[in-house]
């Protein structure tokens, strides 16, 4: 079994008498992007932090490719991190200033920078702004250079505080797909803290939850999402369903999706053959007993597995290859006569379904 | 009064400010430095009395000085009394709380979180003060300008620890004093155009410093 990049053994940090952070063990695999997922005020940022060596914990070890953490080797093992602030605050100077900034730190040379500087530019699509001043960009543009200072050092760890917090939809959904794209193509071993189940669904290889400072569950997306460790975690959650999936066809944007022995139609821009993860709420599914003519495009046929009340609602579980979750009231329960083990059918308009973009990555390249 | 001893009353005037300039920089911004990123106990106590410095009455700065150098005073055996170098340290004492005071107003200014970006970014301590310094540069000249402005002005404590000697510590504003006190306006008015003109030099030098890159960001602005 392959070493893991980053371990942390009993980390713990309190502030004024009050627990802060408790992580009995914590571990990060080459190249993953693992999502560090919780509400606010769980101690997600202060875990990063401690762990890129800005705040000092108050027990705890700290392992980076099996080298154990301490004052000797801090500097060394910093500079194999970049940590991005939750904000994006830029130096004065232009925005290459602020590229440049990092590299010079790290003493770079100049015609390094200079290549380094070209490929980033060209990557993130910074060449037109590079002698502006950050302060006269658009929020989506800052936050491209908030990642492209991060990118253009090539660290081996990227440790991202909310990076696409606040930001218009429409920046939003650009940022996260140019991120993903360039962090895959990159091979950077991440850490992305988010309080987004989007934003968890779209980029985790692996998901670790994090609540009251102590991290409660750590596995793939679907088993977090699919199996909650308890109430609390899939409330989180919020109980979506996820599938992996493969285009079959790709039509104008309309897409045809083979999912666990399922076809499942939705919109998106993926080519065909593309590995995609789909994901859908609750509330958008209905359940029926017979298949209906509706324009609803698609139906599952599935077996209840579970009934749960959860919140005013019935929260039902069915296994159609995958398990799927629906939100129903009591009287359709009790309408629908659901039980255990009775077979019904699930559907979902396309139009409903939230697709985790792929890229074809090969045509990028990053490093020296 | 002569060409020549208007210049040599100027130079000494800039000699003297300039040193003690200079030195209140040497020990005040490392100390600001200090103020700023550390924490430790009593460290408001010495902010407040740094705020307060900043109003210090130079003839009781002047008084304190003469009364440590005075032949019979503590560091009466260095000889220093109406010397070059008493006025140097008179007017390092008034400068110094001014640089620091106002230097750690601009250091205030500073986002914390660009700081911790550095940081984050692989900035060594040495490397997050230095941009700490230039992310702070108009307040930093500011508190320069300032300070310069406050010890070149300065009469009272020039003139009871230099004790306006001719040719040895007659300083442009001491010169002004006398020369009003005997009636020579003309030399008076003169001495004062070259003062005023010195303090318009240097402000300009040190402004002009502070605003390069300025015009960088060109909006908004006020039609």
């Amino acid at each position: 079994m392959e070493r893991p990049q980053l371990e942390v053994k009993n980390l713990r940090f309190s502030c004024d008498g009050r627990k802060i952070l408790d992580v009995t063990y914590f571990d990060l695999k080459k190249k993953e992007c693992l999502v560090l997922f919780g509400p606010n005020g769980s101690g997600k940022s202060t875990f990063l932090r401690i762990i890129s060596f800005l705040q000092q914990a108050d027990s705890g070890e700290i392992y980076y490719q099996g080298e154990k953490a301490g004052k000797k080797n801090r500097l060394e093992l910093s500079r194999k991190v970049v940590y991005l602030l939750q904000k994006p605050v830029f130096f004065k100077g232009t925005v290459k200033d602020n590229l440049l900034m990092g590299l010079k730190f790290r003493k770079i040379d100049s015609p390094q920078q200079k290549q380094r500087l070209e490929r980033i530019s060209e990557l993130f699509a910074l060449n037109s702004l590079l002698d502006r001043s950050p302060l006269e960009l658009s929020g989506g543009e800052r936050q491209r250079v908030h990642l492209a200072r991060a990118f253009i050092l090539e660290p081996e760890f990227l440790f991202l505080d909310e990076p696409f917090n606040g930001l218009d939809v429409q920046f939003w959904e650009e940022i996260i797909a140019d991120f993903y794209r360039i962090r895959k193509a990159s091979g950077v071993t991440t850490i992305l803290v988010t309080h987004l189940r989007q934003e968890a669904a779209f980029l985790a290889d692996r998901l670790a939850v994090m609540l009251k400072g102590e991290i409660v569950q750590t596995g793939s997306l679907e088993e977090v999402f699919s199996t909650p460790a308890s109430p609390e975690i899939s409330r989180l959650m919020g109980q979506e369903t996820l599938v992996e999936g493969v285009v079959e066809d790709s039509n104008n944007g309309f897409l045809k999706i083979s999912a666990r022995g399922q076809t499942v139609y939705a919109f998106g821009h993926q080519k065909t053959g593309e590995r995609v993860v789909l994901t859908f709420r609750p509330e958008e599914v209905v359940l029926a007993l017979e298949k209906p003519s509706t324009s609803v495009r698609n139906w599952f046929h599935g077996q209840v597995y579970e009934l749960r009340p959860f919140d005013r609602m019935i929260l039902v579980s069915l296994n159609c290859g995958f398990k799927l979750k629906a939100y129903v009231s009591r009287t359709s329960v009790d309408e629908l006569r659901l039980t255990l083990g009775k077979k019904i059918w699930a559907g979902i308009k396309a139009s409903a379904l939230a697709i985790r973009p792929g890229y074809q990555t090969a045509d990028i390249k990053f490093g020296g | 009064m002569t060409l020549k001893e208007i210049l040599e009353i100027t130079w000494l005037s800039l000699l003297v400010s300039g040193f003690a300039i200079g030195l209140a920089m040497l020990a005040g911004l490392p100390a600001t430095v200090v103020l700023y990123l550390k924490k430790f106990r009593g460290k408001r106590l010495i902010i407040s009395l740094v705020n307060t410095g900043m109003g210090l009455p130079p003839v009781v700065v002047g008084l304190f000085v003469a009364i440590l150098f005075w032949r019979t005073g503590p560091l009466g055996f260095l000889n220093m009394m109406y010397t070059p170098a008493a006025m140097v340290i008179a007017q390092f004492i008034i400068a110094l709380p001014l640089v620091i005071g106002l230097s750690l107003a601009a250091f205030e200014q500073v986002d914390r979180e660009i700081l911790l970006q550095a940081r984050a970014l692989g900035a060594t301590n040495r490397q997050t003060v230095f941009l700490l310094f230039k992310e702070s540069r108009m307040g930093q000249l500011a508190a320069i300008i300032a300070a310069f402005g406050g010890v070149i002005s300065e009469v009272g404590a020039v003139m009871m620890v230099g004790g306006n000697l001719k040719n040895y510590t007659r300083v442009l504003t001491t010169s002004i004093v006398q020369e009003t006190r005997m009636g020579n306006f003309s030399s008076a008015i003169y001495l004062a155009i070259i003062l005023l003109a010195l303090s318009f030099l240097v402000n300009w030098f040190l402004t002009s410093l502070q605003q390069k890159g300025v015009s960088r960001w060109k909006g908004p602005s006020w039609k």
